[in-house]
């Protein structure tokens, strides 16, 4: 499909997918739905890679394995739900002290009660008689719990439960466009900001036709984000965005980095969380501001490791950085160790992580033509990362890829494989300059190329990518141009605010119409 | 040991004396069960590739552990993975099986077509068995792959179109509650009683799926159809009178302790192997060899003819603490500077793996005959050199007789595609086809395989 010239005041609907829950909104539904926090999905098979937050509706696919698991896990919460009187209670108050007489009535009171939740849409009588005639085989030669466990293992197969089904309704001011409904605005609205299921302010918001306006969804999404139901989103969202995930695994050589733990690891971890954290919520919180702030966060632990003197207790608590050596989000300790593949750091890696998350540009990766040609570099060989990859600028068949990736992640090269500053390697003085692609050029070193990155309008307009893919759920294509468009040039008017984006993204035509032939 | 041309040339003559002719070549069975077993990243060739004759050939360091079973064995040497295009090692796992290139841009896209195994299970296990297929993995999407399922990682591929990736199992107690739970003859009612709910249950999302279908637009309701196909191969399987056979030679694996294994480990990995978990690592061999017991039983039982068995995904990210090797096999690969000595190690280990698991398969008596007998199990990985990712004279070995496979020899062919041995292994069990996955890479059968 051609790319759409995007004009003012034609509407560009978008596209969205039939989309289901990831392991991570599952979790935090059932929580939600069913107070259940045992996060029984991570026992589901892994999505699909698709955008990198595996919510990429165009790629997610139901294996075998996964409807069978879907079962099982089904079954888990089911049991849980209602393996006590006190857990029954909890469904529906009448559960509590059934009687012979009592149990069906209540069945039917707790489908009440537990359908539309889960369903986020109210269920017409004839669902939930079939519901209620599920009950009754469950209760067959077994107990009342057992038929309303049955109830629950059916809703959370159901496909009006694991998959977010927009039918909607027509514009009335444009009657050939349709917009989501109440109700699935109300999901579309909680999904993207907090990775759950509708709560009560928001359905009942949806039932007074508050979410027919984007104004009025601009107002609930700025409620939603002061809350703190927003703050897993983000950190989802950062750990699969920076290489940071796993540094509470990480291991590294003894001998050479003595002071370097595991737990290191997860305390970088949290300091970035905490930075972004307060930075978006209380500081500035734009994306250049991230990305160029002159402090983080560090406990005692963390700062002994870094060196920094003054701070005692657990607690994590904002330090200056000596801006000479850090600044921003970029050098700290955690994206430098995340960007490293063993005692050894890998500018290959550090630019690779700035291009192709950062910036958008893609890479790339060797095809196997160009492989048989050459052999990969030594890591072990010469003094300095510099001197080690070289090969990559010599040969002409590295080159023509490396040349971006290499002399990005030499800007770095002052962060050791833990993430430490070190002014020379191996006794060598570190040359920490580099070249960034596209308007950027040339940079003396960390310092400057984060302050030229955060400058830089494809850094800016990469991240909006990032957070629309993430939020609408898919890979941006040519016949989103108008969307990827609508947001990057309001993430641009609000000063480029985290937060700001967040709302919107709420606003776009995408987000208040459904495509057509989608109804 | 009987080896030479003197003494078949000999012996045959008077075997043909003997009576009328009833060799395995004239009409052979077609094979029952089929077994893919995945190592990644290659080998080191020159360490490989066995010396000799076709008939008379001595297994070379890296494949010397197989020599208790080198009768048993088919090295199948000289085939290049011409349909492998794509990224270095996505392009190999999406073709090992498929015979197909990766579809789209680069480190995009998955194959294009089904992977034998799924082939072969439409053919002898799905609607025979209670289970079409089982697809196992030991450490799995450990890399870039972000514990998510992905071009690197997938191997086997759906029969039907769009022939979308099939994820591995991963945990050993759900894989053997899975399969042997049933075996258990304990709690009858309970059994009965779970099963008539299962049915009812998958009844209403038979209906429910159903009802959605209908009301939405093509590209979404292919996602609910295929969601609902899933839903009536487990009613399928669940309604399905093959109950387990109880076969002699069927009974549930030991299961070991498992406590010190975490499946997930490593599942929210980084791109690029910093996540060394050691202590889950040192779990790997038992958790392996608990994998291919319950796989071996799995056939032995009837609970299904087809198997995968993935040892890691293809940039294996997870160490070697009981062969003192503290890098992960991705690093002595590639990562680290190609390190041919601790390949070769790393190598010779996962032949012994295999040496266990064929002659778990020849010790099952089926009736008269080993479970190897009637058995193909393919042997592979998606390059042949790690550091140049190449992907010609691939390091594949087949066993078993299922088919009238002849083995106990090395059969070298001259740089023939892949797709002909994908073929040849379908033809092995009754599948009549002369070419599979991409016909640009594929010049009909082996020959020289029964």
């Amino acid at each position: 499909m051609d790319p759409p010239v995007c004009e003012d005041g034609v509407v560009y609907p978008g596209r969205a997918p039939l989309r289901r829950l990831t392991r991570f909104e599952y979790n935090n539904t059932v929580r939600d739905l069913l107070g259940d926090t045992t996060d029984p999905a991570f026992s589901l098979p892994s999505e699909d890679v698709g955008n990198g937050f595996g919510n990429d509706a165009d790629t997610l696919s139901v294996s075998s394995l996964l409807a069978e698991q879907l079962g099982t896990v089904a079954e888990g919460i089911a049991q849980r739900a209602t393996a006590t009187p006190e857990a029954l209670a909890k469904l529906a108050p009448c559960a509590s002290n059934v009687t012979a007489g009592s149990e069906e009535a209540c069945a039917r009171t707790i489908i009440e009660r537990l359908a539309p939740r889960a369903y986020r849409r109210p269920v017409a009588a004839g669902e939930a008689d079939e519901l209620l005639a599920l009950y009754s085989v469950g209760r067959k030669d077994a107990t009342f719990a057992a038929g309303v466990a049955t109830v629950i293992e059916a809703l959370l197969q159901s496909p009006d439960f694991l998959y977010r089904i927009e039918k909607g309704t027509p514009d009335p001011e444009r009657p050939q466009l349709r917009r989501p409904t109440g109700d699935e605005m109300a999901t579309r609205l909680s999904y993207m900001l907090w990775g759950t299921m509708p709560d009560e302010q928001l359905r009942m918001a949806a039932q007074a036709g508050e979410l027919s306006t984007k104004e009025g969804v601009r107002a609930h999404a700025e409620r939603m984000l002061d809350d703190p139901r927003s703050r897993p989103t983000f950190r989802f969202f950062f750990d699969n965005l920076l290489p940071i995930s796993s540094l509470a695994d990480l291991e590294r050589n003894a001998d050479a980095f003595p002071t370097f733990s595991r737990t290191i690891g997860s305390l970088m971890r949290e300091e970035t969380q905490r930075f972004l954290e307060h930075e978006i919520f209380e500081g500035t919180g734009t994306w250049p501001s991230i990305l160029t702030a002159p402090y983080t966060f560090v406990n005692e632990q963390l700062a002994a490791f870094y060196g920094i003197p003054g701070v005692t207790g657990d607690e994590f608590r904002e330090v200056r950085l000596d801006t000479t050596q850090r600044l921003g989000l970029l050098t700290q300790g955690g994206l430098m160790a995340g960007t490293t593949h063993s005692n050894n750091t890998n500018p290959v890696v550090r630019g690779s992580f700035v291009l192709q998350k950062l910036m958008c540009i893609s890479i790339p990766l060797p095809t196997g033509a160009i492989l048989e040609q050459v052999k990969p570099p030594d890591p072990y060989s010469g003094k300095t990362a510099r001197e080690r990859f070289s090969q990559h600028s010599k040969d002409p068949v590295c080159a023509g890829c490396h040349k971006f990736m290499d002399p990005v992640g030499f800007a770095f090269e002052n962060y050791d494989a833990v993430g430490l500053f070190r002014a020379t390697e191996n006794g060598v003085t570190i040359d920490p300059s580099g070249t960034v692609p596209e308007t950027l050029g040339d940079v003396s070193g960390p310092i400057d190329l984060v302050q030229k990155l955060a400058g830089s309008e494809e850094v800016q307009s990469c991240f909006a990518k990032r957070w629309s893919e993430f939020a609408y759920g898919l890979t941006l294509r040519a016949e989103d141009r108008c969307t990827q468009q609508a947001i990057t040039t309001a993430f641009e008017a609000s000063g480029y605010n985290v937060k700001q984006l967040l709302i919107e993204l709420t606003q776009t035509d995408a987000f208040h119409y459904l495509a057509p032939g989608q109804e | 040991m009987l080896r030479g041309a003197g003494a078949i040339a000999v012996a045959l003559p008077w075997l043909e004396i003997m009576g009328p002719e009833r060799t395995a070549r004239a009409a052979p069975e077609p094979a029952k069960r089929f077994l893919a077993v995945y190592t990644p990243g290659g080998t080191v060739l020159n360490r490989w590739r066995p010396t000799g004759t076709e008939t008379s050939f001595t297994l070379s360091p890296i494949l010397a552990p197989l020599a208790p079973v080198q009768n048993r064995l088919l090295v199948v040497d000289g085939l290049d993975m011409k349909s492998a295009l794509g990224e270095q090692h996505q392009a190999g796992i999406v073709a090992w099986l498929t015979g197909t290139a990766q579809e789209g841009a680069n480190n995009g896209g998955y194959g294009s077509g089904p992977s034998i195994d799924q082939v072969i299970a439409a053919r002898i296990s799905a609607g025979q068995k209670a289970q079409a297929s089982i697809q196992i993995a030991v450490r799995w999407a450990t890399g870039k792959a972000h514990g998510l399922l992905s071009p690197m990682n997938a191997a086997n591929y759906e029969n039907a179109a769009p022939h979308k990736p099939i994820p591995p199992r991963l945990d050993p107690v759900e894989i053997f509650t899975k399969l042997f739970g049933t075996l258990n003859p304990s709690d009858n009612n309970d059994a009965a009683r779970r099963l008539a709910r299962q049915q009812s249950i998958l009844d209403f999302l038979d209906r429910r799926y159903s009802a959605v279908s209908a009301a939405l637009g093509a590209a979404d309701k292919q996602k609910i159809d295929q969601h609902l196909t899933k839903i009536r191969e487990i009613e399928q399987s669940l309604s399905s009178t093959d109950t387990p056979t109880t076969m002699s030679s069927c009974k549930a694996p030991t299961m070991v302790d498992t406590s010190d294994y975490n499946p997930r480990t490593g599942l929210n990995a980084d791109d690029k192997g910093n996540v060394k978990d050691t202590s889950t690592d040192a779990a790997i061999p038992k958790v392996g060899k608990l994998m291919t017991d319950m796989l071996v039983m799995a056939l032995a039982c009837d609970i299904t003819a087809v198997g995968t068995l993935q040892w890691s995904d293809t940039e294996a990210k997870h160490t070697f603490p009981w062969l003192n090797l503290t890098e992960h096999h991705h690093f002595y690969q590639h990562d680290g500077g190609f390190k041919p000595a601790e390949c070769e190690r790393i190598c010779n280990w996962y032949s012994k793996q295999h040496l266990y698991l064929l002659q778990e398969m020849e010790k099952i008596d089926m009736g008269g005959h080993s479970l190897l007998d009637e058995s193909v199990v393919f042997f592979g990985s998606e390059l042949s050199d790690p550091p140049s990712h190449k992907k010609n004279d691939m390091p594949f070995l087949l066993a078993g007789g299922g088919g009238g496979l002849r083995t106990g020899r090395w059969v070298r062919y001259s740089h023939l595609p892949h797709n002909n041995l994908l073929v040849s292994i379908l033809n092995l069990f009754g599948d009549t086809r002369t070419t599979f996955g991409d016909p640009r890479y594929c010049t009909g059968p082996l020959t020289n395989l029964t």
